[in-house]
Parts: structure tokens; C-alpha cells; sequence
């Protein structure tokens, strides 16, 4: 049982720390299907942005993916 | 059950690093991962090679899908992001980029070969490679002063200057990291996922009745299923890495701007 806080306190980190990049992921997909349907035009731009967006919402996610790990070698 | 705790951790063992050989080079050692990531290389260029080389007006056969390929990142990434001129000029790095990291994604998920991209050495080192060109792209083009006060959008008021300036630091530095944990846990965690639902056919093979042969059909066809989803994600992924090396070379060009 030696170290199991530990693990505790990982998979915690990460899962809280994930609550708020998932929503964000969420709106971001919403708001672009949203915008896609109204200017059916403009898809090609607004995917690519959307993928930009997406990467930089992910990045606070990793952010607790590492700490996790850091966690887990305590 | 706690056969399952044992194949987990088998699993995890065997998507460490692992050197192949117990000699070594100097400080070299050739490990699991990089011995992919070899063979990422090794195709990639070879695959380059023979589809090139007769080019003609019209693709025949395995020359269609590298013009479908390299069209989609020049133009659908390059020139959209870049503009006509600087994305021609920054394709090659970008397309590199991109087809080396797809490469060594799809390798990767090949049943019994790892992922080039498997380890956070590997990818962190690519993002330092990225942030590094970006940074003198932009050094290059603005010179290092005016690059420098760019990290500060004008109209700052004076005491909010330093601090200001240090975020803006602190974010640059952080983009290697991001750009490289981003691909690598991907990669792992993909891996990890298709490995548990392995175990879980396993363990359901392991006492067989008739509703753990339902639960083991269910897992199966979730593991195939799954095996679908990482090849989409092999892609993205590739595609992420690529289309924020662009964002970041185009923040620099522009950086005098704003």
C-alpha cells in the first residue's frame, strides 16, 4: 500500500484538471458546427482554426497529464 | 483479478524504453523506441523516393496519394495559413514535419511495433527543433529587438510592461513542451487503452462461460473498433503538430505587426 496517496493524488490531478479543457473542447466543437451551418462556406477556415484552438485547450489538459506523472514518481 | 493487475503492468513494461542491445556506443544505445523510429525513417524516405521517381503530369498509382498528401499540406496548410509566397518557402520544414510524424504514428500501429512518437525524448526534441526555427524566422525577419519588444502589444500601460513581457516569455517556452507532451500522450495513452482492452479479451478467454464470452465479444470488437479510432487520431495528431509549427513560423514573420 506503500505510495498509494500518491497514485490517489495523480489520478486526481488529472481528473479535475481535465474538467475544465473538456468543456472547453466541448464549446469549441459546438460554436464551430454552429458556425458551419451558417456559412457552410467558410468550413475550410473555420476547421483549421478550430484545430488551432483545439491544440492550445489540450495543452492545460497535458499540463496535468505531467504533474500527474510528477505525482506518481513521489 | 489479480492476474489482471499483472498483465497491466507487463503492458507497461513492455511500452517503457527498453534498450535492445546490452552493448552500447559511447553513451548510444539502441532502445525499442528508437529502433522504430529508424524504421519510421527508413520508410518514410524510401516511400518518398520510389513515388517520385517518375514524375509525370498525371500520378500513377502510389505517386497519387504523395500528391494527395503533399497537396494537402502545402495548400491546405501552408499557403492557407502562410499566404502564397512564405508557405512555398516554409513547405519543406512543415512537410517534413508532418509526413515524419505521420510515419512514425501509423508504424506505430502496426500489432507488435511501437510508435516513434512514443517517447517524450523523442517529441519534446522535435518541439525544441520547431521553437528554435521559429525563433530565428522571426529574429531573421524583425531583428532581435523589435522581435523582442513584439512579446509586448502596444498600447501597454508602463508598469505592466515587465510583467507582461515575462508571461509572454513563459508561454513561448512553454510551446516546445506543450507541442512535444501533446504528441507523446497521445501516442502512449492510445496504446495503453488498445493494450487494456487485449487484456480484457484475455481475461475473458482465461475462464470461459457464456457471460464472459459475451463480455470478451464485446471487448474484441471495441478493441478493433478502437484500432480505427487510433489510426484518425494518428493523423490529427500529425496534422496538430503540423498546422502549430505554421501558426507559430506566421506569429513570428508577423510579429512587428501587433
Amino acid at each position: 500500500m506503500e505510495g498509494s496517496l500518491s497514485v490517489l493524488g495523480a489520478g486526481l490531478a488529472f481528473g479535475i484538471g481535465a474538467i475544465g479543457p473538456a468543456i472547453g473542447i466541448g464549446m469549441i466543437g459546438a460554436k464551430t458546427i454552429e458556425s458551419m451551418a451558417r456559412q457552410p462556406e467558410m468550413a475550410g477556415k473555420l476547421q483549421a482554426t478550430m484545430f488551432i484552438a483545439l491544440g492550445m485547450t489540450e495543452a492545460i489538459a497535458l499540463l496535468g497529464f505531467v504533474l500527474a506523472f510528477v505525482l506518481m514518481g513521489a | 483479478m489479480e492476474n489482471m493487475g499483472h498483465m497491466v503492468e507487463e503492458l507497461l513494461h513492455e511500452l517503457s524504453v527498453l534498450p535492445l542491445f546490452s552493448e552500447h556506443v559511447g553513451t548510444f544505445t539502441l532502445t525499442n523506441y528508437t529502433f522504430f523510429l529508424l524504421i519510421a525513417f527508413t520508410v518514410t524516405v524510401v516511400f518518398f523516393a520510389v513515388a517520385t521517381r517518375r514524375i509525370s503530369l498525371v500520378p500513377k498509382g502510389i505517386g497519387n496519394v504523395v500528391e494527395a498528401g503533399v497537396s494537402f499540406v502545402r495548400d491546405g496548410l501552408c499557403v492557407d495559413i502562410l499566404g502564397s509566397e512564405n508557405g512555398r518557402k516554409y513547405f519543406p520544414f512543415i512537410g517534413t514535419i508532418f509526413f515524419f510524424v505521420l510515419f512514425n504514428n501509423l508504424i506505430g500501429l502496426v500489432p507488435g511495433a511501437l510508435p516513434g512518437t512514443g517517447t517524450i525524448g523523442v517529441t519534446v526534441t522535435w518541439g525544441v527543433i520547431v521553437f528554435l526555427v521559429y525563433n530565428t524566422i522571426g529574429i531573421k525577419k524583425n531583428g532581435f529587438f523589435r522581435y523582442m519588444k513584439s512579446f509586448v502589444p502596444s498600447g501597454t500601460p508602463i508598469f505592466l510592461m515587465p510583467l507582461i513581457f515575462l508571461l509572454e516569455i513563459v508561454s513561448h517556452f512553454l510551446r516546445p513542451i506543450t507541442l512535444g507532451i501533446r504528441l507523446y500522450a497521445n501516442m502512449y495513452a492510445g496504446h495503453i487503452m488498445l493494450g487494456i482492452f487485449t487484456i480484457l479479451v484475455a481475461i475473458s478467454l482465461e475462464h470461459l462461460s457464456p457471460g464472459s464470452a459475451v463480455t470478451g465479444g464485446l471487448a474484441f470488437a471495441m478493441r478493433i473498433v478502437m484500432h480505427g479510432f487510433e489510426v484518425f487520431v494518428a493523423v490529427l495528431q500529425a496534422y496538430i503538430f503540423s498546422i502549430l509549427t505554421t501558426v507559430y513560423i506566421n506569429g513570428a514573420l508577423h510579429a512587428s505587426e501587433h
